[in-house]
């Protein structure tokens, strides 16, 4: 089973956000970067398919600055074949990533092609469907179980309620979520072995779609609270500010 | 009244409640089983700290202008480089020079320069400012931050092939007959009762034809090693535990700054610097010698009161603190070494050997150095592939021979005249510091930390403000520690821990790992740091899975 | 001068309550740009309620039917919202970033050529242009980003643009939209089983810390959090999961989950940082607690300082009765 993963170097979730010189981006001094913690379900779940098949290859892809071979080598080391490098500045629009992305996937012949459901840096949830409407091909998007079959697919993904049920056919684009499977940690002979697994660096020129960051700023400090009361005596004051203030009522 | 009820006004010896090291488990002979996967290599480092790394640097040079290939690993049980590493730190850069002499001081992971330098005496209310000693002149040192180091040494140490482990403690010494084999590593994916989880996977054994531990401070393969071998030393390793935070600040400092007195108790050693990593961000920390005798004292607890003081205060106020971190330094220096660091296949670098001089508070130049000697004696061991104790004790001349040795032999007495207490330490220090060391003339007998009696008093209860003084649990999150809550204890106790004793460790440890509750000794495993105090006066450390612990960042 | 087409969401014929949210921020950028709301939505058939939205701002409701489109269908909708987008020439083009919005922005927008401002917390126009704000970094900055292409394909957090009553005529026509509804099938959707709600998901958690003294006493909570009808889960701090009283799985904050609901209501818990990161992006926090210097008022929007074992039963009791 030959499979494509998308993948994406992100600041670490536990990075102190401090905003840059230019007023538009992350100061990355001291900043850990890590392989996109969503992207892991995709990765893992192509390993688990290409080892359930018998035989295949998993490619992973990323786009992105050179410092995101590391992250090429982490999927390597839990067992991809080989990576690719779309080296470019990380910039503000999915839709030119997709466009890099499906350029390089479009003779590639892959049975499936995953994604991550969203980068933790950016939140964006667009370059995996994205990337499916310029390749033609089906898309489900943040898959939390996953059944193969006969060059068909069903999936489940989490809607507010309960769970969506979708059937699909191969080639499709599929984006994950958690849940979907337990990466594994990658073991020290993977590590080793990641070094030697070939991987390729190709220049990409992305240009834009439209979006423009203007600026980065911090959040705004919540405002000082107050304590409406003693005792429970005090309840039906804040049942009165929750609905009226607040609004949450 | 025996020490099992042990009430306020009594005196315990924290060493009656420790267990002994668990050799058993860290001595591993041929043929033991529970290993999932086996690697080998020529040489492995345990520990990617700055003497890890430079013996990696120095070995797999010797290696390439030889043309020779050897594979070299480094094991690290953090997640990423550099995040269990914390120092003050003012560097020598004597170490680094020479380990790259084609590189200038510009090129080197330094933050600054040392400018100015002050050092006082504190009291609750004001300060006196001292003449800087002659031991603690730092002009041609640097600012650090060790984190930075470490991961600078580690792009350079992979950029010559070593391969550098994240996430992989080691947890046993793999051994035959004498011989140390190589390492097992920690296994993860345990859960709270030690059952696997789905995520379980098991140790590997990595084998070297050399093991050389550079673990840092209170290495637990190292002292399993000094244990099973009977290599002793003239006196036995002392520790202080150094808590250090790093500050934004809206005013801004231009000076190292080091203290001693206040708000340390008489019977206490130690002192806290106060290090401008940039003008606006600053190291803050105070170090304490672990054989202080009140068994309510709590050095986290120190370094809040610490902040509030009129020579701090006006720096932090407004600023925001953005890291905590803490770890045990080896306070024994000259008399403490082991007498010899190195064996059949093994050597000992930096910390684990204890090669740090109190009095400078210097390590991290001897570590490097010391990795560069073990390469040098390592490299010709292994083409004539002979790696016994004989062929390796060629590292233990090569220290002996150098200014590692030399450093420490003049100021041998320093720490140690100071087991009287302040004011008779103080002069002792002076006499030692003008006659070049050659005071007191003879050795001062030490004895282990744990040997100390401690008295039991009430603590005075301490209010962090949230601002500028922070609980344990707070400083905790600064460390970054993201340790799963599930994760099995690593800590060995013995059972029946009495009350006094459990109030003890609450107070030891500067993450509050321990809590006495109703009586009982309460163990918050996640918390732990790793900073080794534990180890030091109470339950053993043991390692957890790989990137437990703190994720520091510029500590 | 530009229209807007807000594009809403039904579900098993009855539209969704996110959409009112739609045509408000559909209807906030129409007026900037000097133009109408279309509001659009799809489905098999007649959509109950979607006549409202000309309450809030729609001047036109545009119901586009296929037998096939049953709740979703990715690619026929997507087809179908970008053909009426190009033909209609809109300036705008205005998403939920719902479950279902995430997944069908993006693929409108690739279609149309243009770039997706996804997940936005407001919508402004500047020059002509339409700006937005949206989080990053979960919350912890926030970027202002200009949306140079035309239509500007947008999409909304849910429960950020309160829907706000401007009623427009909001005239209805339907339109049956040809072809078939694409190779992804939506079967349905599986309720969620039955019983708690996930910390992480809930608009309402309820947490409780050691100031309950024993396990047992959770049971507080468990109550109060019913009495919101099912729109509450009970969190818990990691002193008392570290305890044994409650599961790891209920735990908010140091390494627990990081909860982001409506109301968070944390009961006997002091306030220590690692749990106050962990729900510190809740839109409004309530505290509990019998020490008024405990940290946690600090951070909390309203408070009650006394004894939780009096306060938490009558709040129940009067949460009851609001709810009927």
């Amino acid at each position: 089973m030959k499979i494509a993963v998308c993948i994406k170097r992100v600041a670490d979730s536990e990075t102190r956000v401090k905003i840059a010189a230019d007023g538009k981006s992350l100061d990355e001094a001291g900043v850990k970067f890590i392989l996109n913690p969503y992207d892991e379900f995709a990765v893992e779940e192509a390993l688990q398919r290409k080892e359930q098949a018998g035989s295949g290859e998993v490619v992973v892809i990323a786009c992105g600055p050179q410092s995101a071979q590391e992250t090429i080598r982490t999927a390597l080391a839990m067992g991809a074949d080989r990576g690719v490098l779309l080296e470019a500045a990380v910039p503000a629009d999915g839709l030119t990533v997709a466009r890099a992305l499906a350029a390089e996937l479009k003779d590639g012949g892959y049975d499936l092609i995953l994604f991550g459901k969203m980068a933790i840096d950016d939140y964006n949830h667009q370059v995996g469907p994205m990337t499916a409407e310029l390749l033609g091909l089906p898309c489900v998007t943040s898959v939390a179980h996953l059944d193969l079959a006969d060059g068909k697919g069903a999936a489940e993904r989490e809607v507010e309620g309960g769970m969506e049920e979708v059937e699909f056919p191969l080639p499709a684009v599929l984006t994950t979520d958690k849940g979907l499977n337990e990466p594994r940690y990658p073991a020290l002979k993977g590590i080793m072995a990641a070094k030697k697994k070939p991987l390729e660096t190709k220049p990409a020129a992305l240009g834009t779609a439209g979006l423009e960051i203007l600026a980065m700023t911090p959040p705004p400090e919540r405002k000082a609270g107050r304590i409406v009361g003693e005792g429970a005596a005090a309840v039906p004051e804040l049942i009165k500010v929750l609905r009226e203030e607040a609004k949450v009522l | 009244m025996g020490e099992q009820g042990v009430g306020s006004g009594e005196r315990f010896v924290p060493a009656r409640h420790q267990p002994p090291l668990p050799l058993d488990r860290l001595i591993l002979k041929p043929g033991a089983e529970g290993a999932g996967d086996h690697m080998e290599l020529d040489v492995l480092f345990v520990g990617a700290g700055p003497a890890g790394l430079a013996g990696a640097i120095a070995l797999a040079r010797l290696a390439k202008q030889d043309g020779t290939e050897l594979n070299i690993g480094v094991l690290e049980k953090a997640e990423a480089l550099g995040e269990h590493s914390l120092s003050g730190a003012v560097v020598n850069p004597r170490a680094l020079r020479e380990l790259f002499p084609d590189l200038k001081d510009a090129d080197f992971p330094f933050r600054r320069p040392v400018e100015k330098e002050a050092v006082y005496v504190l009291t609750a209310g004001g300060r006196i400012r001292l003449p800087t000693p002659p031991t603690m002149q730092n002009h041609g040192c640097y600012v650090a931050s060790i984190c930075e180091i470490v991961r600078w040494l580690g792009q350079q140490a992979e950029a010559l092939g070593v391969n550098v482990f994240t996430g992989f403690p080691a947890a046993a010494l793999l051994t035959d007959g004498n011989r140390v084999t190589g390492v097992r590593t920690a296994a993860s994916g345990l859960g709270r009762d030690g059952q696997p989880l789905g995520s379980y996977m098991a140790p590997n054994d990595l084998s070297a034809k050399v093991t050389a531990l550079s673990e840092g401070t209170r290495g637990l393969l190292t002292q399993a090693w000094l244990e099973w071998q009977q290599v002793g030393s003239e006196n036995p390793q002392i520790f202080a535990l150094g808590v250090k935070e790093i500050w934004e600040t809206k005013r801004p400092l231009d000076r190292v700054i080091h203290t001693l007195g206040w708000p340390l108790p008489r019977d206490a050693f130690g002192g806290s610097f106060c290090y401008p990593l940039e003008s606006n961000l600053i190291a803050l920390g105070i170090v304490v010698g672990l054989d202080y005798g009140d068994a309510a004292l709590d050095i986290h607890v120190l370094l809040q009161q610490l902040k509030g003081h009129a020579l701090f205060r006006p720096y932090l106020e407004g600023g925001e603190m953005v890291e905590w971190g803490a770890k045990t330094i080896p306070e024994g220096g000259y008399y403490a070494l082991p007498a010899r660091r190195s064996g059949d296949g093994v050597v000992l670098l930096g910390d684990a050997a204890g090669f740090v001089d109190v009095p400078s508070l210097k390590g991290i130049h001897y570590a490097i150095q010391s990795g560069m000697y073990a390469a040098r004696a390592m490299f010709p061991a292994l083409k004539a592939g002979d790696v016994s104790a004989t062929r390796l004790a060629e590292y233990d001349r090569l220290v002996n021979a150098s200014y590692i040795a030399s450093d420490l032999h003049r100021t041998r007495n320093m720490r140690l005249a100071f087991r009287d207490g302040f004011y008779s330490g103080g002069l002792k220090a002076g006499l030692m510091t003008v006659t070049g060391g050659r005071f007191p003339g003879g050795k001062i007998v030490m004895h282990q930390d744990a040997d100390a009696e401690r008295r039991v008093n009430g603590a005075e209860p301490f209010t962090p403000d949230g601002k500028l003084t922070f609980s344990k649990v707070d400083a905790v999150f600064k460390s970054g520690n993201t340790t799963r809550d599930t994760v099995p204890s690593h800590l060995v106790a013995v059972p029946d821990v009495p009350a006094a004793v459990a109030r003890f460790y609450s107070h030891v440890c500067p993450a509050g790992v321990y809590e006495e509750v109703d009586g009982q000794l309460r163990i918050n495993v996640p918390n732990c740091v790793d900073c080794k105090a534990t180890d030091v006066l109470g339950p053993r450390w043991t390692p957890r899975e790989g990137g437990s612990g703190p994720k520091y960042k510029r500590m | 001068m530009s229209h807007v087409l807000a594009v809403l969401e039904q579900r098993d014929g009855a539209l969704r309550k996110v959409s009112h949210e739609v045509v408000t921020g559909a209807r906030r950028l129409a007026d900037a740009l000097g133009g109408e709301v279309h509001a659009l939505v799809m489905g098999r058939g007649a959509v109950q309620g979607a006549d409202a939205s000309g309450r809030y701002g729609a001047d036109k409701v545009i119901t586009a039917t296929n037998a096939g489109f049953g709740h979703y269908a990715p690619e026929g909708y997507a087809r179908a919202t970008s053909e009426r987008a190009k033909a209609g020439g809109y300036g705008a083009v205005v998403f939920a970033a719902s479950a279902q919005g995430k997944d069908l922005a993006p693929r409108v927008a690739a279609q149309l050529g243009v770039g997706l401002a996804a997940d936005v917390t407001d919508v402004a126009v500047d020059g002509g242009k339409v700006t937005v704000t949206r989080p990053v970094y979960a919350g912890k900055a926030l970027l202002r980003v200009k949306v140079n292409a035309t239509p500007a394909v947008v999409s909304l957090r849910p429960n950020v643009f309160t829907p706000v009553e401007r009623p427009k005529a909001g005239t209805g026509e339907t339109v049956a939209i040809a072809g078939d509804a694409g190779r992804v099938v939506v079967k349905g959707i599986k309720a969620s089983a039955g019983g708690s709600l996930d910390v992480a998901e809930a608009p309402i958690v309820v947490s409780g810390g050691r100031g309950l003294k024993e396990p047992a006493n959770f049971k507080l909570l468990e109550e109060l959090a019913q009495a919101f009808g099912g729109k509450a889960a009970v969190g818990a701090s990691r002193a008392v999961v570290d305890a044994g009283w409650r599961p790891h799985g209920d735990q908010v904050g140091q390494t627990g989950k990081t909860v982001s609901p409506s109301l968070y209501v944390a009961v006997g818990i002091s306030g220590a940082i690692q749990h106050l990161a962990g729900m510190r992006t809740a839109k409004v926090i309530v505290a509990i607690n019998k020490d008024k210097d405990a940290p946690i008022f600090k951070v909390a929007d309203y408070g009650i300082v006394g004894d939780l074992f009096d306060v938490v039963p009558k709040l129940t009791a009067e949460i009851k009765k609001l709810h009927g």
